[in-house]
């Protein structure tokens, strides 16, 4: 077989050297694959990140990435990854505003606790009160949370303190007001200092200590502290049924987008089809003058494989190139208020979920390969004399 | 038995198609043809349109099968032979030159002429060599990076015979080949395929309407009511 001919035949069917319209179709049809492959990429994209980013909220505000239960004074062996410590106290506690009362999940923590990374994963909305403005303890709540209960910064609220022996309210004080931009989280988040926790809930509250890794590096930090003798959970057993969720949402979507790309290969497929549909004359041409069946499926093969190739890489670049940008389009759409939108979270990191890229791309490659193959074994039912029909 | 120059050898063959698309009583069109074809000579085969010439040589070339017979082209007998084997056939040893001058045409004349070679295997370097040697043979060497519709019939046809001569085969068939050109171009056409058949020694099946450019051949047929008839 001669790779020049298939070459000189595929730069043709290419469109390089050739029509304006050739030049088109092929063009159109790079246009219409690139734009499938750049949808499913960014619709991956941004399922994954906000995955992530929620997973992120729950770890930073809500659990730490893992938890060592042991005793308050235990020491924490040091780990390179390890990048903070808390010692938390949590309970569940009836929070009462002059207009409702709500069940809320009060987490009591030290000054230290509101580090870089974790001032990042949120926004205060005012400067806090002065500490000595008021002799009541101060308490820090979500705007969502705020908005339920009808208060705002300097309003007093009541907790409901339980311990062994009686049950009483505690006047406190709003002291600032936060946003994760995350609602399921914030809507039923209050943290408050740790010493209120241990006078008011005393032997009620879960002690525990929140650790933050570096890298991703859970769990060989988790078999590190394990290895050291200690009791260890991480964030998505401690919210197993919002870790489950994400985790599904993810492999649904993935499931979907690859659904997608094996339609996109159906389409690809119909190209080939009718590249060759429109070529019969031409292929008969090539085959009467010796051209084996090889030899014209190998030019139509590639020239497909080129074109998805090409489409594939521009759409994932473009993808890419999008979800990059999708950090302005979500604040420009958080700063809308839009209701439908209210349960989403809007903020987060973008992250490129390689590996769900490399799947679609792989399953958007096979795909377009075997139909190829499949819609170009028509080559060899074109009869030779298809040629000599111009006559 | 074929003779040791003998090219192609038709014995006994024969050819029909169902009246319709869904079948039928089929009509046949040739019937124990024989015929034999020898390396520089050239044979022509007329006929009313609807006779069967073209199918003839379609048989001729292993482009259709035949119901009965054998054709044995340089002793192999092509209708026993499959695609593959069929395909390297007609790329080495066979030219063909049709009404229509069948062009790639987006490919220069150049292009076009060395494809065949290129088909069978032969370098691209050589092969553009070999076409523009030939392009030049037929009067075409300002023409090598012409495309097709640059190109009048005339010279389309011309570069049509450079093609069917590209990987100097044993023979050339050639079916109406000035069949749609003026009286000057046929003229040229004819006078160019008789002048390259002498020159590179290959047999030539001719089939054409025009009389005159059939005596031109060595011999002459006419296929009348499924048979030959010998004319010259």
């Amino acid at each position: 077989m001669s790779s020049a001919l298939v070459s000189m035949l595929i730069s043709r069917k290419l469109g390089i050297h050739s029509s304006r319209s050739a030049k088109k179709r092929i063009l159109y049809n790079v246009l219409l694959v690139t734009l499938v492959v750049a949808s499913l990429v960014f619709a991956q994209l941004f399922v994954v990140s906000m995955s992530n980013g929620i997973a992120n909220k729950y770890a930073l505000l809500g659990n730490g990435h893992l938890q060592v239960h042991e005793k308050p004074g235990t020491t924490i062996p040091t780990h390179p990854e390890i990048v903070d410590v808390q010692l938390v106290a949590q309970t569940f506690s009836l929070v009462y505003s002059p207009s409702k009362n709500l069940m809320v999940r009060l987490k009591g923590v030290e000054s230290s606790y509101f580090n870089e990374e974790r001032k990042q994963a949120l926004t205060f909305l005012d400067p806090p009160l002065d500490a000595n403005g008021s002799t009541l303890p101060q308490v820090l709540l979500s705007t969502t949370l705020a908005n339920l209960l009808g208060v705002g910064q300097g309003d007093r609220i009541a907790l409901m303190m339980i311990n062994n022996t009686s049950l009483r309210p505690q006047l406190c004080i709003v002291g600032n007001l936060y946003d994760s931009g995350y609602k399921e989280l914030d809507e039923n988040l209050m943290f408050c200092d740790i010493s209120l926790m241990e006078k008011l809930f005393s032997t009620k509250a879960d002690t525990y200590y929140e650790i933050l890794v570096a890298n991703n590096a859970i769990r060989p930090v988790r078999q590190f502290l394990e290895g050291e003798g200690l009791s260890v959970t991480s964030w998505d057993q401690e919210n197993y049924a919002v870790a489950t969720n994400l985790e599904t949402s993810r492999q649904a979507v993935l499931g979907v987008m690859i659904v997608v790309a094996i339609l996109c290969g159906y389409f690809i497929s119909e190209l080939s089809r009718e590249l060759i549909e429109d070529d019969k004359n031409r292929i008969a041409l090539l085959k009467l003058l010796g051209a084996s069946n090889a030899l014209v499926r190998s030019v139509y093969f590639s020239t497909v494989m080129i074109v998805t190739l090409i489409s594939i890489l521009l759409g994932t670049a473009l993808g890419i190139l999008l979800g990059l940008n999708l950090g302005s389009m979500l604040s420009w759409l958080a700063l809308r208020s839009i209701p439908a939108l209210s349960f989403y979270l809007l903020d987060f990191p973008v992250t490129i979920p390689l590996l769900d890229i490399a799947k679609i791309v792989l399953v958007l490659v096979l795909v377009s390969a075997l139909s190829v193959v499949w819609s170009i074994r028509r080559v060899r039912k074109i009869p030779l004399l298809q040629s000599t029909r111009f006559d | 038995m074929m003779k040791s120059n003998e090219v192609l050898s038709l014995q006994g063959v024969g050819k029909s198609f169902p009246a319709t698309a869904r079948g039928g009583e089929p009509i046949e069109i040739l019937d124990s043809i024989n015929l034999s074809l020898f390396s520089a000579t050239s044979v022509a085969i007329t006929g009313k349109s609807g006779s069967g010439k073209s199918t003839m040589l379609q048989i001729s070339a292993g482009l259709l099968s035949p119901q009965r017979g054998k054709v044995l082209f340089s002793g192999q007998d092509l209708t026993a032979l499959g695609d593959d084997k069929l395909s390297t056939i007609r790329s080495r040893s066979m030219g063909f030159i049709f009404q229509s001058s069948l062009l790639l045409d987006d490919f220069t004349a150049l292009e076009n002429v060395a494809v065949p070679a290129m088909i069978a295997g032969i370098p691209q370097r050589v092969a553009k060599k070999r076409a523009k040697k030939l392009l030049e043979s037929v009067g075409l060497g300002d023409r090598l990076d012409h495309k097709s519709d640059q190109l009048s019939g005339g010279e389309r046809q011309r570069v049509a015979i450079a093609r069917a001569l590209v990987n100097d085969p044993l023979i050339l068939f050639a079916d109406e080949p000035t069949g749609s050109l003026d009286e000057r171009n046929a003229e040229l056409i004819e006078n160019m395929l008789f002048a390259m058949v002498a020159e590179k020694e290959v047999a030539l099946m001719l089939i054409t309407h025009n009389k005159a450019f059939a005596l031109r051949c060595d011999r002459v047929y006419n296929l009348h009511n499924r048979s030959l008839e010998v004319v010259q």
